[in-house]
């Protein structure tokens, strides 16, 4: 036997847990080593000195406190795993219970724009079809609502835009000769060519 | 030849006080007493299994035979009061939080609740290294061994509190590895395969440390004139 082997059995040998074959060996080597005969004292002195010390005993006040702590994980425990609250447990948890709700929020919203009613919902209520026409029906509507309200904003705009010309004409031209009027063919609201009979749109009387 | 003897002499009597303290708890055979040595694996599994089902004499059960157990490594490993309470505090309280991912075939309730303990005080140890570096405890030891050496070179015995006393100082210069492998060994009393799944090392490995520690454990209380 050499150092490298004893040391590996040095914990068995201080735990007195060697075979005897084996402790005759190691006691062998440490009748001719010194080295490893003051490694197996230092072991074993200390290994003596451990088992004289006393036990801890932890203090009254934290056992105390560990009770109640415990006495509220059993309830916590108890309670959420007792009974059909235990189905819940995953539920209730605070992000699922957020993101549920904004998912029923949604669906509210989504169903009452396609005029689904939410709250006396029937099977036939689901038919995709009907749900699909229904949603078309809204999409087609609500685009033809857009163009036409684009279209007046826009005639609108446009009239407006014109009659402000016309008053800055007005006012830039303030008495025009009589017959005047009869060779302006450039009024905004003249007809394109300016073929028609031109029309008096200042509402003055005719000369 | 006479060192021979008295190496003999020495592990006759270290073997000795094995036997003695593994009698210890014998005298108080408790169901807690018996869970908390003794530790048979169904027992401790059906706690746990008490414990998630709410039953709330169990958790009180869980904490009345474990508290002394990992009060006792929070203490030997700080060797301070009030970080030992602290440490079982947060201890319990992350195993009410995870007592569910517990898997009794990964092996025993025991070793993982020592696992846990051991997780936290490493991370202690880290959180609290600059701290201590300030205060050093080389200025506590020769006021102690002033204390101690009269009884200690009378009797060659120590009073149990002193013991405890140069027990806490010394363990507290042993590097953490050594310390814990120590802790769990020889005071707490596991066998070498539960260190190794506590410490997540070979068992190889925690015989080693547990010879170099004893080894620095002895020079240090050699130095100090606590063992002759």
């Amino acid at each position: 036997m050499n150092c490298a082997e004893l040391e590996s059995l040095l914990c068995d040998y201080v735990d007195g847990t060697l075979k005897p074959a084996e402790r005759e060996r190691v006691e062998r080597h440490l009748a001719q080593c010194a080295a490893c005969s003051g490694l197996v004292r230092d072991a074993s002195a200390a290994v003596s000195f451990l088992a004289q010390t006393p036990e801890v005993e932890p203090p009254k006040e934290l056992v105390t406190r560990l009770m109640f702590q415990a006495a509220s994980a059993a309830k916590h425990a108890g309670g959420l795993r007792s009974g059909r609250l235990a189905w819940w447990e995953p539920v209730l948890q605070p992000r699922f219970a957020m993101g549920m709700a904004m998912t029923i929020l949604s669906f509210a919203m989504l169903g009452r724009f396609v005029n689904i009613p939410i709250r006396q919902l029937q099977p036939r209520d689901l038919n995709p079809v009907e749900i699909w026409a229904a949603l078309d029906d809204r999409v087609h509507r609500a685009w033809e609502r857009g163009v036409k309200y684009y279209e007046s904003v826009r005639l609108f705009v446009e009239i407006k835009s014109q009659l402000r010309e016309l008053a800055a004409q007005d006012e830039d031209s303030p008495a025009p000769p009589a017959g005047a009027l009869e060779t302006s063919g450039n009024s905004p609201l003249a007809p394109a060519g300016g073929t028609g009979a031109p029309k008096d749109t200042s509402g003055r009387k005719q000369p | 030849m006479s060192t021979v003897a008295t190496v003999f002499s020495a592990v006759g009597a270290a073997n000795a006080a094995g036997r003695a303290l593994a009698g210890r708890g014998a005298s108080a055979r408790t169901w807690q007493s018996v869970l908390s040595s003794g530790r048979p694996l169904d027992l401790e599994t059906r706690l746990v299994e008490r414990c998630l089902g709410g039953d709330e004499t169990a958790w009180e059960d869980l904490v009345r035979a474990y508290t002394k157990r990992v009060y006792s490594i929070c203490y030997r490993f700080t060797g301070s009061e009030a970080e030992a309470q602290d440490l079982t505090q947060d201890v319990f309280l992350r195993v009410f939080k995870t007592l569910k991912t517990f898997r009794a075939g990964e092996g025993s309730f025991t070793v993982w609740l020592t696992r846990l303990a051991r997780n936290l005080l490493i991370d202690h140890y880290r959180r609290t290294k600059l701290e201590r570096a300030t205060d050093s405890i080389e200025d506590q030891l020769p006021v102690l061994e002033e204390r101690s050496a009269v009884s200690a070179r009378t009797d060659g015995m120590l009073a149990g509190r002193e013991a405890g006393e140069l027990l806490r100082l010394a363990l507290q210069k042993l590097s953490p590895e050594l310390r814990e492998t120590v802790i769990l060994r020889d005071l707490e009393e596991l066998e070498y395969r539960e260190i190794a799944q506590i410490l997540n090392v070979p068992e190889g490995t925690v015989k080693s440390r547990l010879n170099r520690g004893r080894a620095e454990l002895a020079r240090i209380l050699r130095k100090h004139k606590v063992l002759s």
